[in-house]
């Protein structure tokens, strides 16, 4: 019954395509239903797609114009990102990259073709500087905001604390994983406590016994998880054979998905992963999205998966898009907006909590807003704690310490643009 | 000189200052190494007996774990889930041999190959539309696999064997066993021998090429399902588990691709020697994440010295 659930809806979704007007908002998704990480994926993109086919439903879609939201699939593989992106660049107000590896390619042909990237909490962290990476929003926190509110969650508040201590950067060995390491290692010579990267290959994320025994052996203070797809299940079972402490473990927001942590249940008490949305079953956009979407029978989701965090996430992620469409809208005067329009649009986000309830996004989001050169908008996030059957809030709204980041994203920019020249500058770009 | 010495002294120092720590590296080695021989069987007894290089194996891991989750979900009972998958395998390998492979005999390998490449495809597609790309859990507990660990203390320190992970290795044991007796006893098995030996004098005895494929692509099947179980009972049963399916190409370089000896003994190798490799040269001097390419430079370095791999046939032909 849901094969033929699934059948029909591809055939729907084919006689759409075919059928769209020529007046859409053309918001591709390179997404990752299918490989070794379609089980981050498919929540994830569940979540997008349901929020623009309920704007579709309710509104008719934004400012009286159609979402087309299109997706390609990548298999979270680089190469194949790329030919989505090429595939769809004519015709895109925006490109969805989904993955860090995929975006650092992306990155300077968006600049020549002029297209925004979206990558809400995800892709290069010095991305957050509008100045250089004009054409890039990593709303609405970066992996290094992740990395200092989980170093202070753990350090008790003071970073100080942590002298002596060793602490192990699980990661999987891609850019990704890699992506928080210059922070952390600034941050370990300046306080004093050891850096531990351990590397998990793509081959090796359902087998980590390599990895845990160095854990038992180095016996770190504590686990900093930068995991995807099947690396985070991987990496929970082996703790709880290994017997890691659980409260000593904690995740980056995409090793926070529900199904991983069911593997191991009550084992898995006390994990914590940090998150910059939480899950709100009772956020009036969720209604909506039951009654215009999953209730009309065209939500790919199952029922549980709805009430997850990692669906809701990315009901949040096209909730940041639309709203870059609606300010782009208002500030070019028309409906119909270039992708110029949308960077715009993307730069002028203000997402106060008056406009988080009215868009029913009550209790998902923190309220941050973006400017020309802040272009992450640094909302904070909460820490999700795995009480044994679900993650439940474990912290109030945390906010990442900016002295020592700071410097590190100019720098870092700075450098992306000198070896990358020439490398336009937006020098006249001053909030 | 230091470096000699980190090269050459300190991970053998490490070894006999805490030896308890090298047994659980040598048994978490076994237990990767006995996985590694049970994906490297499936191919071996494909290619034994058609020449094809099943390009299929990984996905027909996923695809058996997933149907046995599946049905199980569905209100089967373990067991009769787990007969029902092997019916699934059985009727997948009736397939697989009339629709692929019986229109395409007589055709070069490199074809055969490439049709196991369409048969990847098409399972990865029919399984993701069917199950989901969703992590499922594995119904170890369902099937009687049993759960909690054997704790140890040799030499007064600590060494932990997951119930589970002995089970795999009795299994495995236990099917490679009833396999080889199978192959060597009976009539069926010494067919699917003979057929490996020479295709042309099989057939002119009467020996069917069409029940052999099918009957050694389900046992390819049954190989599956259990290699499933056992990956699937660690870490969950995702579309990753094909990715493992990547380790079973080093072991059959260096087993070689006709021999099921060259498969165990080219599993356990592996599996031990990476993991030693790994936490006592590759973490402290390299970085870690070594593993990835570990057994491929072994394989290399065995194939330098037999190219056929270290049971494999040693082909000689006339020019």
């Amino acid at each position: 019954m849901k094969t033929m659930k699934r059948l029909a809806l591809i055939g729907a979704a084919a006689a759409m395509g075919s059928a769209v007007a020529a007046q859409e908002l053309y918001t591709p998704n390179l997404s990752y239903r299918t490989g070794p990480f379609a089980a981050t994926g498919i929540p994830l993109m569940n979540g997008q797609r349901d929020y623009m086919l309920m704007l579709n439903a309710r509104d008719g879609g934004i400012g009286g114009v159609p979402v087309d939201f299109e997706e390609c699939e990548t298999g979270y593989s680089t190469e194949k990102g790329v030919e989505c992106y090429e595939r769809t660049k004519d015709k895109a107000l925006v490109t969805q990259p989904w993955s860090t590896g995929i975006t650092l390619q992306v990155l300077p042909k968006t600049n020549v073709d002029q297209i925004p990237i979206l990558a809400p909490g995800y892709g290069f962290s010095p991305m957050t500087d509008g100045r250089v990476f004009q054409w890039a929003f990593n709303t609405p926190a970066t992996y290094w905001d992740a990395m200092s509110m989980i170093l202070q969650e753990i350090s008790g508040g003071d970073l100080a604390s942590l002298e002596g201590k060793k602490i192990a950067h699980l990661h999987l060995d891609h850019p990704y994983g890699k992506e928080p390491l210059p922070l952390l290692e600034a941050l370990g010579a300046q306080y004093g406590f050891e850096v531990l990267p351990i590397p998990v290959g793509i081959s090796e994320m359902q087998n980590q016994s390599a990895q845990w025994l160095q854990i038992r052996r180095e016996r770190p203070d504590f686990v900093i998880m930068w995991g995807w797809g099947a690396m985070n299940a991987g990496a929970i079972t082996e703790a709880v054979k290994t017997r890691y402490p659980m409260d000593q473990f904690v995740g980056v927001w995409w090793s926070g998905h529900s199904d991983d942590l069911q593997l191991v249940g009550e084992d898995g008490k006390g994990y914590r992963s940090i998150s910059w949305s939480l899950p709100n079953d009772d956020a009036p956009v969720m209604a909506d999205i039951r009654e215009h979407v999953v209730g009309a029978g065209n939500s790919l989701a199952t029922e549980e998966e709805i009430g997850e965090v990692f669906y809701q996430r990315g009901v949040v992620i096209s909730a940041i898009l639309a709203e870059g469409i609606r300010v782009a809208q208002e500030r070019a005067g028309k409906a119909e907006i270039s992708p110029a329009d949308l960077r715009e649009g993307l730069e002028n986000l203000n997402f106060t909590q008056a406009r988080i309830d009215e868009l029913g996004l009550t209790g998902l989001m923190a309220p941050f807003s973006t400017s020309c050169s802040d272009h992450a908008g640094h909302s904070g996030a909460w820490m999700l704690q795995w009480d044994g059957a679900k993650f439940v809030q474990a912290s109030d709204l945390l906010q990442a310490d900016q002295t020592p980041i700071e410097p590190l994203v100019e720098e870092k920019a700075r450098e992306y643009a000198e070896a990358n020249a020439p490398w336009p500058v937006n020098e006249a770009c001053d909030g | 000189m230091e470096g000699l010495k980190a090269v050459l002294v300190d991970p053998f120092a490490d070894m006999v200052a805490a030896p308890d720590f090298l047994l659980q590296v040598l048994w978490e080695g076994l237990v990767s190494g006995v996985l590694y021989a049970l994906i490297a069987l499936g191919f071996v007894l494909i290619f034994r007996s058609s020449r094809i290089f099943n390009f299929a194996q990984g996905i027909m891991v996923v695809f058996a774990a997933l149907t046995l989750v599946g049905l199980h979900s569905a209100g089967l009972p373990a067991w009769i889930a787990f007969a029902g998958t092997l019916l699934v395998m059985f009727l997948l390998a009736v397939v697989i041999e009339r629709v692929v492979l019986r229109p395409l005999v007589g055709q070069p390998d490199i074809i055969l190959f490439m049709a196991t490449i369409g048969v990847t495809l098409f399972l990865v597609g029919g399984g993701e539309l069917i199950f989901g790309g969703e992590n499922k859990v594995m119904i170890s507990d369902a099937l009687g696999m049993p759960s909690g660990a054997f704790e140890f203390a040799p030499w007064g320190g600590f060494l932990l064997l997951e119930a589970r992970d002995v089970t795999v290795v009795v299994g495995a044991v236990a099917m490679v066993v009833a396999l080889l007796a199978f192959l060597g006893f009976s009539k069926m098995g010494r067919a699917i021998r003979a057929l490996g030996d020479d295709h042309t004098a099989a057939l002119s005895v009467g020996i069917s090429l069409s029940t052999i494929w099918v009957l050694v692509w389900f046992l390819a099947g049954i190989i599956a399902l259990m290699t499933g179980i056992a990956w699937g009972s660690r870490a969950g049963v995702s579309f990753a588990l094909q990715v493992i399916a990547l380790k079973a190409l080093p072991v059959l370089m260096l087993g070689g691709l006709e021999s099921i000896t060259g498969a165990i003994v080219g599993g356990l190798m592996i599996g031990i020697l990476e993991k030693v490799f790994e936490i006592y040269w590759g973490q402290p001097l390299l970085g870690g994440s070594t593993e990835a390419w570990f057994a491929y430079v072994l394989a290399l370095l065995v194939l330098l010295f037999r190219p056929q791999g270290l049971f494999g046939e040693k082909i000689i032909e006339r020019v």
